[in-house]
């Protein structure tokens, strides 16, 4: 039988249709409809100037809000031929692993939801307003910041937001590690996480899988290694493991947010004095950038003709990863229950997976078939 | 006597459904915000449960896109009476950036259902949501259970 969940539903945040074929309890199969929140952003952003697009990007995702203004900020300033000075480079660091530590915090806490353990869920987002005020500290909002520019940051940090920021840093490892523990020692968190949604490293490169996902299966790839400020400046290594389940997953964001905090100190040690911002002519042509989102990797591919962006297209991570997480995890999964945890595990991000709706004129209704358009 | 008790337990005890009907999910983190242990929603008698079949108030964020235009009624309808929209961030109010020309978005939400509080802001804070919903919600409950009757 076809078991349906959602739009709406107690076990999901956002609207998408998750529907899971079932032999009696056992989830063979899974299929994902997608089209509840698509807005049309590429579109809108053609034909603006910059300065209105940096916040249409910074509106495609709601929890990696920060990530989508630097690579757009940065994919700018490739084809204008420019860098950020060194310490608005470093700036757009510790913002970027701030965002990265809620975000963490955030997906975890929807995991442990989705297993029934409340009280890690509510550890988890008592940690996560740790990191939220600090992103408040630097940059003035709690989700949508507005704070990168083309060419730098809109605002410094002084030396009194720093300190304030490693004491929340100091708050969120104090507690961390028992935390980590109840969850990897559980036994019942264990039993209900090792070995349920399975994905391979094999199916994890066929299903495109990036970010902590495709991590927690083995593809060793993460894009900071190669992006110019942690090569240059900061001691960076990705996490990985070779599991692949809803465990692996977990264990993976938890085992990042350390890693993030440290290079945050690493950042605010060797912060530079000088500008903030440098002055940018836009130039025209066509670039394409890549950064790691907290959910894997984010590309925009944009032409500009001087001015004004003349076409931008945007891949974000979650559209692979949901897509791997019905096609090879959600494969013969125990219960219903586990089903919705192991949906959670990956992670999954709505409001940014949006690519495209196709509207049938005559019958007044959203298509599906896109491959059997007249 | 017996209306006195009814809207006691009217107002102290508030189920919340969430709709995203189309917005960039910052809202909703917000009030996922409000769930932690530092506002706890729930000290309040506030329970968000997302299922509108025993809504007491629908929080709507996010502006209208295309599949929600006749979605959007039947969940309203499905929740029972007496009820309370609320409309959190901007999306719901104007459509706020995706309100442009080529954006895909039928805004306000007020043109398919009737709308108790607004909430501007994007996102507005988690304090400024809970004191929305406290200051509209256990009021408008009470009294339109009492109109019912």
């Amino acid at each position: 039988m076809i078991l349906p969940i959602g739009p709406i539903h107690p076990g999901l945040k956002e609207p998408l249709r998750l529907k899971l074929k079932t032999q009696g309890e056992r989830v063979i199969d899974a299929e994902i409809d997608y089209g509840y929140v698509h807005r049309g952003i590429e579109r809108i952003m053609e034909g603006k100037t910059w300065q209105k697009c940096i916040y249409l990007a910074e509106r495609i995702c709601g929890i990696c809000s920060y990530e989508h203004t630097q690579t757009f900020a940065e994919v700018i300033e490739k084809i204008s031929d420019v860098r950020a000075p060194v310490r608005a480079q470093l700036l757009r660091v510790i913002t970027n692993e701030l965002d990265r530590i809620q975000s963490h915090f955030l997906a975890n806490s929807t995991y442990f939801k989705a297993l029934e353990h409340e009280t890690l869920f509510m550890y988890m987002l008592s940690l996560r307003e740790h990191a939220m005020d600090a992103i408040e500290m630097l940059t003035g909002n709690r989700v949508n910041m507005g704070w990168n520019v083309i060419g730098g940051v809109r605002m410094d940090a002084k030396p009194a937001h720093l300190d304030q920021i490693l004491q929340k840093l100091d708050m969120i490892e104090k507690d961390l590690d028992r935390y980590i523990e109840i969850f990897e020692q559980g036994p019942l968190t264990g039993l209900r996480s090792k070995d349920v949604g399975k994905m391979t490293r094999d199916q994890a490169l066929k299903g495109r899988a990036v970010g902590p996902i495709g991590r927690a299966s083995g593809l060793k790839h993460d894009l900071r290694e190669e992006h110019h400020t942690y090569k240059d400046y900061l001691e960076f290594k990705p996490i990985w493991r070779k599991e692949g389940d809803n465990f692996a997953r977990t264990m993976n964001r938890f085992n990042e947010i350390p890693q993030s905090v440290d290079l945050v100190r690493q950042a605010i040690r060797n912060l530079p004095e000088g500008d903030i911002r440098t002055q940018v002519d836009i130039g025209s042509g066509y670039a394409e950038w890549r950064n790691e989102a907290p959910r894997g990797e984010v590309t925009y591919m944009a032409e500009t003709n001087g001015n004004l962006i003349k076409h931008i297209s945007i891949r974000t991570p979650s559209i692979m990863n949901i897509e791997s997480c019905a096609k090879y995890m959600l494969k013969d999964v125990a219960t219903v229950s586990d089903a919705v945890a192991t949906y959670a595990s990956a992670d999954p991000c709505i409001a940014c997976a949006e690519r495209v709706a196709i509207i049938d004129i005559e019958k007044g209704e959203s298509s599906k078939d896109i491959f059997n358009l007249k | 006597m017996l209306n006195t008790l009814k809207d006691i337990v009217r107002k102290s005890s508030i189920h919340v459904c969430l709709i995203n009907c189309g917005g960039c999910n910052g809202c909703d983190v917000e009030v996922v915000a409000l769930l932690s242990p530092r506002y706890d929603l729930e000290q309040y008698g506030i329970y968000v449960h997302n299922n509108p079949r025993e809504a007491d108030v629908i929080l709507i964020t996010g502006a209208v896109t295309e599949q929600w235009i006749k979605k959007i009624k039947r969940i309203y309808a499905k929740a029972p009476e007496p009820k309370v929209v609320a409309c959190i961030g901007n999306c719901p109010l104007s459509g706020d950036v995706f309100n442009q020309e080529g954006g895909n978005v039928h805004a306000p939400v007020s043109d398919f259902i009737p709308v108790d509080a607004e909430i501007s802001g994007c996102p507005p804070r988690p304090s400024e949501i809970l004191e929305a919903i406290l200051a509209v919600a256990p009021g408008a409950i009470a009294a339109r259970g009492r109109e019912k009757e």
